[in-house]
């Protein structure tokens, strides 16, 4: 394990293509650092995120999955935000099932220009991975 | 030599810098037939040679070299490079004619592949002025690495005809028998997008431009930061020596009478701040400080972009340079009245940077009829209609872009191309009258 | 599978390798599987290095592109349409973005951001061989442009479409034509008055055959995309009591040209609803236009001082609007030098925090420099501040333009050079779900390489809702919006990104869950073989994914976002 691990937990982020990337993209541009460990994949809308990929990115070790949800800007309507509530929860029970800590599937909803409430939430979510695993 | 060919266009745009470029795209992109002619070996301005962009530090060729490519392979887009328009006369509503010289690159540019070898072998050394005269190039030459298009140029006002680069050129391109070309065109509408000059600090001889080898323009600087850069790193020309202390100095040549130019340019203040920021960025232990009367930082996220500076510790010292004296040992004295405590100050730097404004192109008018085309007082080109239809000119059907009518930022510039290219759309649907 | 993959490595000319070890990433990945080739280049988005990969397609028969460089929202239709240069399908080209999401964001760590790097490459990588070649649908656009506001801008914008033989529809909230520009009078720069210029432009596109002008109509809600929004407009009865008039319009594009709204200093700001004698800039503007006389009053004193406190609303250290407002210095020093000519003993005292009067506006500032107004500025750090003294309204001032003196001048009149704002009013917004920069106001996608288009297609933005201007340059930003906007749809038929959904219909054994879940009704149900299955109806869909999660037999993926692709992707990232 190298340096840079040690410090920092594994956080897979998903974000979407026009609201959430964007702000992710822009914290890059502010140079507003947080862990190289936290790793983006981007997706239409978040309410399009299945339970079976998180579940399987914590079997194949990471420490925590970060959903950098659309809210209520998201372009494909209103519904988003319950829909990925939901799979929120489908994926607690999933997580509840395995034993895993719930905590470790943190959601929030990220406008397109919210870089530092993403870098906030990453920082605040890696201390908390990291506390937990160490203890 | 004489031969005119006769080809028609929609529309001519001169100039292919980022205000010409973007016009030029919006017509083609819209079904047009364009015509872009520039003087210059490559497309892409003064933009493309500089280094990043303010306010989102976007690199500036990551920006120009997309666009300049979708620009020459647009099939829309017939590019003219080393070429002049000499006249355009007006016949009637959409009916201009433009006669354009065409002068000699001595390469063949289909068949060129940029190898360099050719700059290799050539023995003439000269200065070279894409890096703005901070190092030599070659008389046989690739303009920069990012030119448009990417191939060798033969200067013949340097080139002493030894045939050097002939023999090593594996395509053969190279080819002396060339000739000045002349075009007489015919097309519906015009547009202006001729760009500015820099000032020229050797008319301020109490900053010591040219005299004193640390102090540079700030498009020299732009050139020492850029990707593309002559040095590798930030270093004064004078001795090579990494600089510590470098001053800028706003307002070179805008806001001042004396010179003849009393209007704001409108990007020296934040191009400095840009360039200070990138520099506590390469050289983290180097102090900047940046001399200013106002800073105008206006535009959308422009304040921000200056308190972000004042936070990384850019110094700013509100007084205006009364002389720069040099010392032995290359660094540099400002004499400055402090505004702030109201004394005559003196401050030692290692490096200076003359903010230098924006100029005029004046000549842009001479290709037209005897007056025709109106200049404002700045000889800048005129709006006919500045709050109505700021792109429309004193001719109908000929439309201005970018800064070729006053100082303005690369954003602005873009939005006033798509301006100029939007009124001649329009006018290029007019119902044709008899 | 991808069994012929190249991959290009941009140093971006330092923003990536200043950080990043580009060629350490190229190392890293040119043994992967499927990799026949990895390169770095210098700028991948140069013509050169364009050409280069449609020789490379070629030449080694590549199957798939990945391009490693900045964030997709900036090249990834460049690299797309190289791909497509090279006679591959569009689609098979896989992005990553180590630029925004390793190299800046982790320019602390340059070890780090490597890692990182190689990761996100590999994840490319991994994608790319699962990505299929997928081909758009083209359907037919609706040629009518709606232009939402009906100040200059969105006029300008009506006009210009109009011209370039556009159908054009003008809504506009208000019963009149010309937003804030109709409420002035002399404006600077031009011998123009406001409302002639409105009027003038109102001109331009009154009884045209294909503008359709709306006044005291609103948008209320808006569906569909580009190439066929329906947006759905309410317009005020005529009469009071009349019932309002509700109109459903099928749209191709929309430009949305809302405006601004002046600050509106809050209770107490500078004495601002203390005393009648402390107004707004566009108040004092009001004033000094219908006076009439040769001496001004204002509320029946005559104005001799007259004391102007810039940036009110504007460049606020401490919450509030940080931006500059970009006309006020401006547009205040012309009223002031309108005021001293138009009135006698007019003393113009502006009390500001460096003046910007930006380009050719330097010379109304010599002007009012010769004219014998004085200036002095403060800092953010002390603000004015404004009290009575022997019934006379007087303003302490530290200047920092002698050396910090504390200094009071007495004022008849305070004029508060009030900013831009948002506006307060954001349901069109709302309604297209625009995105908002950090300032309240719209955002552009790239403000040099997009600068009027928004993340939402076919919806762009002109004017002052995306950020401060004056007129000229509002006119400038509609007629780009304009052209945009006519560029998008002018073709008639549009191309749809074929990234949809995608039933496995061996497995559905329809439960109507992905139906429920669909927020466009691009499901239904079809018996195939006697069997109820779901299928999705491609010019439906647009691509969200919301039913891929809740069936319960995992029979749906969304193309390109596929479970074995995303998988893929995150057993490399790990």
């Amino acid at each position: 394990m190298n340096g840079a691990l040690k410090k920092s937990a594994k956080i897979l982020v998903f974000s979407t293509e026009k609201i959430s990337d964007p702000a992710i993209d822009m914290a890059g541009l502010l140079k507003l650092h947080y862990p190289p460990t936290v790793y983006t994949l981007t997706v239409p809308c978040s309410g399009g995120i299945k339970p079976a990929w998180i579940m399987y990115a914590y079997e194949k070790g990471f420490d925590g999955v970060f959903i950098a949800a659309d809210g209520s800007d998201c372009i494909f309507g209103e519904s988003c935000t319950e829909k990925t509530g939901n799979i929120v929860s489908m994926t607690h029970e999933q997580m509840k099932e395995k034993e895993l800590d719930p905590a470790r599937l943190r959601m929030a909803a990220i406008c397109s220009v919210c870089s530092e409430a993403f870098v906030k939430q990453i920082r605040s979510f890696n201390d908390y991975l990291l506390k937990t695993r160490n203890a | 030599m004489e031969e005119r060919i006769k080809i028609e266009y929609d529309a001519l745009v001169i100039g292919a810098g980022i205000a010409g470029g973007e016009a030029a795209l919006n017509l083609a992109n819209t079904g047009y037939k364009v015509l872009l002619v520039e003087k210059d070996h490559s497309l892409g301005g003064k933009m493309i040679l500089l280094s990043k962009v303010f306010p989102t530090l976007d690199c500036a060729a990551c920006i120009t070299t997309p666009k300049v490519s979708e620009i020459a392979r647009h099939k829309n887009i017939t590019i003219f490079t080393e070429s002049e328009v000499t006249h355009v006369s007006k016949r009637g509503q959409n009916n201009f004619t433009a006669e354009i010289t065409k002068k000699p690159r001595y390469v063949h540019v289909a068949d060129c592949t940029a190898c360099q070898l050719c700059e290799k072998a050539c023995p003439v050394n000269v200065t070279d002025e894409y890096q703005y005269g901070l190092i030599g190039r070659k008389a046989a030459f690739i303009p920069f690495s990012i030119a448009n298009p990417k191939a060798a140029v033969i200067d013949i006002e340097n080139c002493t005809l030894c045939g050097a680069c002939e023999r090593v050129c594996p395509t053969h391109c190279i080819d002396f028998t060339m000739e000045t070309e002349l075009y007489e065109l015919k097309m519906k509408t015009v547009i202006l997008a001729t760009g500015f000059r820099l000032f020229d600090p050797l008319e301020i001889p109490r900053y010591g431009y040219g005299q004193y080898k640390n102090v540079i323009t700030s498009m020299q600087m732009e050139r020492e930061i850029a990707p593309t850069r002559p040095y590798n790193t930030i270093l004064r020309p004078g001795d090579g020596k990494v600089p510590d202390k470098i001053a800028y100095v706003l307002c070179t040549g805008s806001r001042d009478n004396t010179v003849g130019n009393p209007i704001c340019s409108q990007i020296c203040c934040m191009y400095s701040i840009k360039q200070a920021q990138l520099l506590m960025g390469a050289l983290p232990m180097a102090d900047v400080t940046i001399y200013y009367i106002n800073i105008r930082s206006f535009g959308k996220g422009f304040e921000e972009f200056y308190q972000q500076a004042k936070g990384m510790g850019v110094n700013f010292i509100k007084g205006k340079i009364g002389k720069i004296t040099e010392k032995e040992n290359g660094n540099l004295i400002l004499r400055y009245e402090d505004i702030s405590s109201g004394v005559v100050s003196e401050a030692e730097h290692d490096m200076v940077v003359l903010s230098v404004g924006v100029q005029s192109n004046p000549a842009v008018s001479n290709i037209f009829d005897a007056g025709s085309l109106k200049l404002d007082f700045h000889r800048f080109v005129a709006q006919k209609d500045l709050m109505g239809s700021p792109s429309k000119t004193s001719i109908d059907g000929v439309f201005v872009a970018g800064t070729a009518s006053g100082p303005m930022d690369i954003p602005d510039s873009i939005l006033s191309a798509g301006s100029a290219s939007s009124e001649a759309i329009s006018y290029l649907s007019q119902p044709q009258q008899q | 599978m991808k069994e012929r993959i190249g991959v290009y490595v941009c140093h971006c000319g330092g923003n990536i390798s200043d950080y990043v070890d580009v060629e350490k990433v190229c190392r890293a990945v040119e043994n992967e599987d499927g990799v026949v080739l990895a390169r770095t280049t210098l700028f991948a988005c140069s013509d050169s290095n364009q050409n280069e990969m449609i020789n490379d397609i070629k030449e080694h028969n590549l199957d798939g592109v990945i391009v490693a460089s900045c964030s997709p929202k900036l090249h990834l239709a460049t690299f797309r349409n190289v791909t497509e240069r090279g006679e591959l399908n569009k689609y098979t080209y896989v992005h990553a973005n180590i630029r925004e999401q390793a190299s800046w964001a982790h320019s602390d760590d340059k070890t780090g951001a490597t890692e990182k790097a190689i990761h996100l490459v590999k994840a490319a990588i991994a994608k790319s061989r699962y990505a299929e070649p997928l081909y758009p649908y083209w359907f037919e656009a609706e040629k009518t442009i709606a232009v939402i506001g009906g100040g200059i801008a969105g006029m300008k914008a009506t006009a210009s479409l109009a011209d370039k033989n556009s159908n054009v529809v003008l809504i506009e909230k208000e019963s009149r034509l010309g937003g804030h520009t109709a409420e002035w009078g002399s404006l600077a720069m031009t011998d123009e008055k406001g409302y002639e210029l409105t009027e003038r432009i109102a001109g331009d596109i009154r009884n045209r055959e294909n503008i359709f002008i709306l006044t005291g109509a609103e948008v209320i809600s808006t569906k569909g995309s580009i190439g066929n929004f329906e947006i759905r407009i309410r317009k005020k009865p005529q009469k009071e009591g009349d019932p309002s008039e509700i109109m459903v319009m099928k749209i191709g594009s929309i430009v949305v040209a809302t405006g601004y709204d002046h600050y509106s200093p809050k209770d107490g700001e500078y004495g601002f609803g203390n005393s009648d004698w402390v107004i707004t800039l566009p108040e004092f503007k009001k004033l000094v236009d219908s006076s009439t006389g040769k001496i001004l009053e204002y509320k029946g004193m005559r104005i001799s001082n007259v004391v102007y406190i810039y940036c009110v609303g504007s460049r606020q250290a401490n919450g509030g609007n940080s931006y500059c407002s970009r006309y006020c210095c401006t547009s205040a020093i012309h009223t002031a030098i309108e005021a001293k000519k138009k009135f006698n003993g007019i003393v113009n005292i502006h009390l500001n925090r460096g003046i910007r009067t930006y380009g050719k506006q330097e010379l109304l500032y010599a002007e009012s420099l010769q004219m014998g107004d004085l200036y002095l500025q403060f800092n953010e750090e002390s603000l004015p501040k404004i009290f009575v003294k022997k019934q006379k309204m007087v303003i302490a001032v530290k200047d920092i333009l002698s050396a910090g003196k504390e200094l009071e001048v007495e004022a008849d009149l305070v004029v508060l050079v009030t900013g831009m704002v948002p506006r307060s009013d954001r349901s069109v917004g709302s309604m297209l779900k625009l995105p908002k920069g950090r300032d309240g106001f719209y955002n552009e996608v790239h403000m040099k390489l997009r600068p009027v288009e928004t993340v939402i297609d076919g919806v762009t933005i002109a004017g002052t809702c995306q950020g401060p201007k004056n007129i000229s340059e509002s006119v400038n930003s509609a007629l780009s919006a304009a052209t945009k906007s006519y560029s998008l749809i002018s073709k008639g038929t549009l191309e749809t990104e074929p990234i949809i959904a995608k039933i496995d219909q061996e497995n559905c054994s329809w439960c109507s869950k992905c139906l429920n879940a669909c927020p466009f009704d691009a499901i239904s149900k079809e018996a195939v073989h006697n069997r109820e299955v779901a299928i999705v109806n491609a010019s439906v869909c647009k691509g969200c994914g919301m039913c891929t999660p809740v069936c319960p037999v995992d029979a749906i993926d969304l193309t390109g976002y596929s479970s074995k692709e995303m998988m893929s992707m995150i057993d490399v990232l790990v």
